[in-house]
C-alpha cells in the first residue's frame, strides 16, 4: 500500500503532532507514505471565497504531482480532503480543458488519474478494520470515546461520498476494532467553528465549550476526530470555551491517527499528545493504567 | 406486524415534551404519510404543516434524526433503512416553533424584507414591455430560482445555531446572488454593500445547507459568488476578505501558510495582540514556533506560472 502524501499546512504548523502520529501509524502498518515533493496549500476553504479558478488550478497542480508519482493522494486533513476532490470533481465534470490550458504555463498535466483519499478512508477501505484489529497490541479497553467527523469529512455528500453522510459509523468502527467503546455523542455531526475563528470568534469559542460539555456528559474519556483543523480548535480553544459554558472537566482531543497509534503501542509522547492543550495528563494516565 | 415508531418532539409553544407514536408499517411510502396516519388515527392534536405534497411548496420541512427534509418526498423506507423502525422527528431548527412542528417564518421573512429579495428591473424595461432575458441570462441563476423556501438549509446551519444576531439565513444569501446576477436587476452594487453588514464573512463553511437543500441549491456557494465579487469591487477592508486574501498571497509567496503572517494580514497587529493568551499556550505546546519561514516549495515558479495565467483567465 503506497500514498502520494499531501500532509498539509497544519501538520507542518500547528498540528505537526499529527505528522508525527501520522507517519508513526503508518510506518508500523505497513502504509508506506511518500510526501508529494512541492505540495502546495489546498487554499483552506477560504482560496475560492477570493479566486474560485485559482483553488481549482493549484488544486489540479497538487493532484497532477501525485499522478507523475503513480499513487493515489492520501491526506489526514479533512478540508485539504475536501478541496482536492472538489478540484477534481471540476476537472473531471467539464473544467478539464480549461485548467489544463492554465496548468501548461508551468509545464504540467492534470490527467485524473489519482483518487484523492483520507487516513480514516484508507484504514476502512483499504487496509480493512480486520487487519487493523490484527495489529492492535493495546487493545484501548475501558476507553470511552466521542466520535466526532466534524464537517468536511462527510460534506457534501456529493463529493465526500464514503459513507451515509446523516448516520456515518466509519470512525466508531474504528474505536471498536481498537478495543475502546464509543459513546453516544451529541455533538459528533456538527462544526467546530474553525473556519470562522476570525469572523466569528465568540461562535467558534462557544461552540468549542458545548462540545467538550457534551462529550463530557456523554461520558466520553477523549474525543477523537480524522480532522487536525477540528482537534487543534476543540483542543486549543478550550479553556476559553470551558468559561463560556460553565464546565470544568478538561476533554482531551485526539487525532485518527493518535488514537490508532495508542492500540499500536506506542505511548503519548511518541505520539505527540504531549503538544496538546487539554487534558493531556488525563490521557496519559488512563493509558498508562492499561 | 412491523410496527414503526415516531418520537415526535412536541411543543406547546412554551412546555416541550416528546410523544411516541406506533403504527404499523406499509411499503412505498413517505416520512409525511406517518405524520398523516398518526393525526388521522392515533391523535387529532398533533400539529405539522404539509401542502402540495409534491416537493414544490416547501411547507412539510421537518428533521429526521436531526436531519432538515422534506417530509413529503423523502421515501420513509430509505429513513428506516438509515435510521431503524423508530424515528425521532421535530421542528426545523433555527426558528421560532409555535406548536410541535410548525414554526414562525415571521423573522425570516423580515430578514427576506429587508434584503430587498425582488427585482428591481432596469430603468430600460417598462409596465408594457416587461422584463426581458435570455434564456442564457436566465440559466445562470435557474437553480437559485428554484429555492422553495423549505428552511432546511437554515435548521443546519451551524452559524445561525451560534448566533443569529449577526447573520442571515443562507436561502436569503442565496436570493440575495440571483437578484445580484440577475441580468434584469439594477441593483446589485447596493445589494452587495448592503449585504456585506449582514454578515457575509461569518459563514463558518459547514456545507450543511448545501447538504440539505432538497432542491439542489448551494447556498454555501452563493456565499462565496458574493464575497469574491465584494472583493472585485473592492471591499477588501474586512476580516474575512483579509483572511481569504492571505491565502492566496501565502500561496503565491512560498506555496504554504505561514501561520503567524496569516494571523497578522488577517486580524491586523492589534487583533493578533489579543489572541496573546492563545499564542503562548500555543508557543508553550511546542505548536507555535515563531521562527518557522517556510521557504518556497519546490516548484513555486511553476505556481507562480499557474497563478499569473489564472488571473489572465478571468480577465478575459
Amino acid at each position: 500500500m503506497k500514498y502520494a502524501f499531501f500532509p498539509g499546512c497544519v501538520l507542518e504548523g500547528a498540528a505537526k503532532e499529527n505528522y508525527v502520529a501520522t507517519t508513526t501509524i503508518a510506518k508500523e502498518l505497513g502504509i508506506e507514505l511518500v510526501e508529494i515533493d512541492g505540495w502546495t496549500c489546498c487554499g483552506g476553504s477560504h482560496l475560492q471565497d477570493v479566486d474560485e479558478l485559482g483553488a481549482t488550478a493549484v488544486n489540479a497542480r497538487n493532484i497532477a504531482l501525485a499522478e507523475k508519482m503513480g499513487m493515489p493522494l492520501l491526506t489526514v486533513c479533512s478540508t485539504c480532503t475536501l478541496m482536492l476532490r472538489k478540484a477534481k470533481a471540476n476537472l473531471d465534470n467539464g473544467q478539464l480543458e480549461q485548467i489544463n490550458k492554465i496548468l501548461s504555463t508551468g509545464g504540467i498535466r492534470y490527467n485524473g488519474t489519482s483518487d484523492i483519499t483520507h487516513l480514516l478512508w484508507v484504514l476502512i477501505r483499504d487496509y480493512g478494520l480486520d487487519r487493523l484489529k490484527e495489529r492492535v497490541k493495546r487493545p484501548l479497553t475501558g476507553l470511552n470515546v466521542a466520535a466526532y467527523y466534524g464537517c468536511h469529512i462527510l460534506r457534501p455528500p456529493g463529493i465526500m461520498n464514503l459513507e451515509d453522510h446523516a448516520n456515518p459509523k466509519s470512525l466508531e468502527k474504528i474505536i471498536y476494532a481498537l478495543g475502546a467503546t464509543s459513546v453516544d455523542f451529541g455533538a459528533k455531526l456538527k462544526c467546530c467553528g474553525f473556519h470562522a475563528t476570525y469572523t466569528a470568534s465568540e461562535d467558534m469559542i462557544r461552540i468549542t465549550g458545548e462540545t467538550a460539555k457534551s462529550a463530557v456528559a456523554s461520558g466520553a474519556n477523549c474525543i477523537v476526530t480524522p480532522c487536525p483543523l477540528c482537534q487543534m480548535s476543540l483542543d486549543m480553544n478550550q479553556p476559553e470555551g470551558q468559561a463560556v459554558v460553565g464546565c470544568n472537566q478538561e476533554m482531551p482531543v485526539l487525532h485518527l491517527s493518535q488514537l490508532v497509534g495508542l492500540a499500536l503501542g506506542f505511548s503519548p509522547d511518541q505520539l505527540g499528545m504531549n503538544m496538546h492543550i487539554a487534558g493531556r495528563e488525563l490521557t496519559k494516565e488512563i493509558i498508562a493504567n492499561m | 406486524m412491523r410496527q414503526i415508531t415516531y418520537k415526535i418532539e412536541r411543543s406547546d409553544g412554551a412546555k416541550s415534551f416528546v410523544a411516541a407514536y406506533s403504527f404499523p408499517y406499509q411499503p412505498g411510502k413517505t416520512v409525511l404519510w406517518g405524520l398523516i396516519t398518526i393525526k388521522e388515527t392515533i391523535d387529532p392534536t398533533l400539529a405539522f404543516t404539509a401542502s402540495c405534497r409534491s416537493a414544490i411548496c416547501g411547507a412539510c420541512a421537518v428533521r429526521v434524526n436531526g436531519q432538515a427534509l422534506l417530509a413529503c418526498e423523502t421515501p420513509l423506507d430509505a429513513m428506516l433503512e438509515r435510521f431503524g423502525d423508530t424515528l425521532t422527528i421535530g421542528p426545523i431548527q433555527n426558528f421560532k416553533v409555535i406548536r410541535d412542528i410548525v414554526v414562525d417564518w415571521e423573522a425570516k421573512t423580515k430578514h427576506l424584507t429587508e434584503s430587498k429579495t425582488w427585482l428591481i428591473p432596469k430603468d430600460e424595461f417598462n409596465a408594457l414591455q416587461g422584463c426581458h432575458q435570455s434564456a442564457a441570462d436566465f440559466k445562470q441563476i435557474n437553480t437559485q430560482a428554484s429555492c422553495i423556501l423549505c428552511g432546511s438549509c437554515a435548521s443546519e446551519c451551524a452559524k445561525l445555531t451560534a448566533s443569529d444576531q449577526d447573520f442571515l439565513e443562507p436561502f436569503t444569501y442565496s436570493k440575495v446572488w440571483k437578484l445580484v446576477a440577475d441580468t434584469r436587476d439594477k441593483s446589485a452594487p447596493e445589494r452587495l454593500k448592503a449585504i456585506l453588514d449582514k454578515g457575509l464573512w461569518k459563514c463558518m463553511h459547514c456545507v450543511e445547507c448545501v447538504t440539505k437543500c432538497p432542491k439542489g441549491l448551494a447556498p454555501g456557494e452563493d456565499i462565496a459568488r458574493l464575497r469574491r465579487l465584494s472583493i472585485k469591487l473592492g471591499y477588501t477592508n474586512s476580516i474575512g476578505a483579509g483572511h481569504a486574501i492571505a491565502f492566496r498571497k501565502d500561496i503565491e509567496d512560498t506555496g504554504r501558510l505561514n501561520e503567524i503572517k496569516l494571523t497578522l494580514r488577517s486580524i491586523g497587529l492589534l487583533g493578533s495582540i489579543a489572541k496573546f493568551p492563545l499564542a503562548l499556550r500555543l508557543l508553550r505546546r511546542g505548536k507555535l514556533n515563531p521562527f518557522h519561514f517556510p521557504g518556497k516549495v519546490k516548484g513555486h515558479a511553476q505556481i507562480q506560472a499557474i497563478l499569473k495565467a489564472v488571473r489572465e483567465s478571468d480577465q478575459k
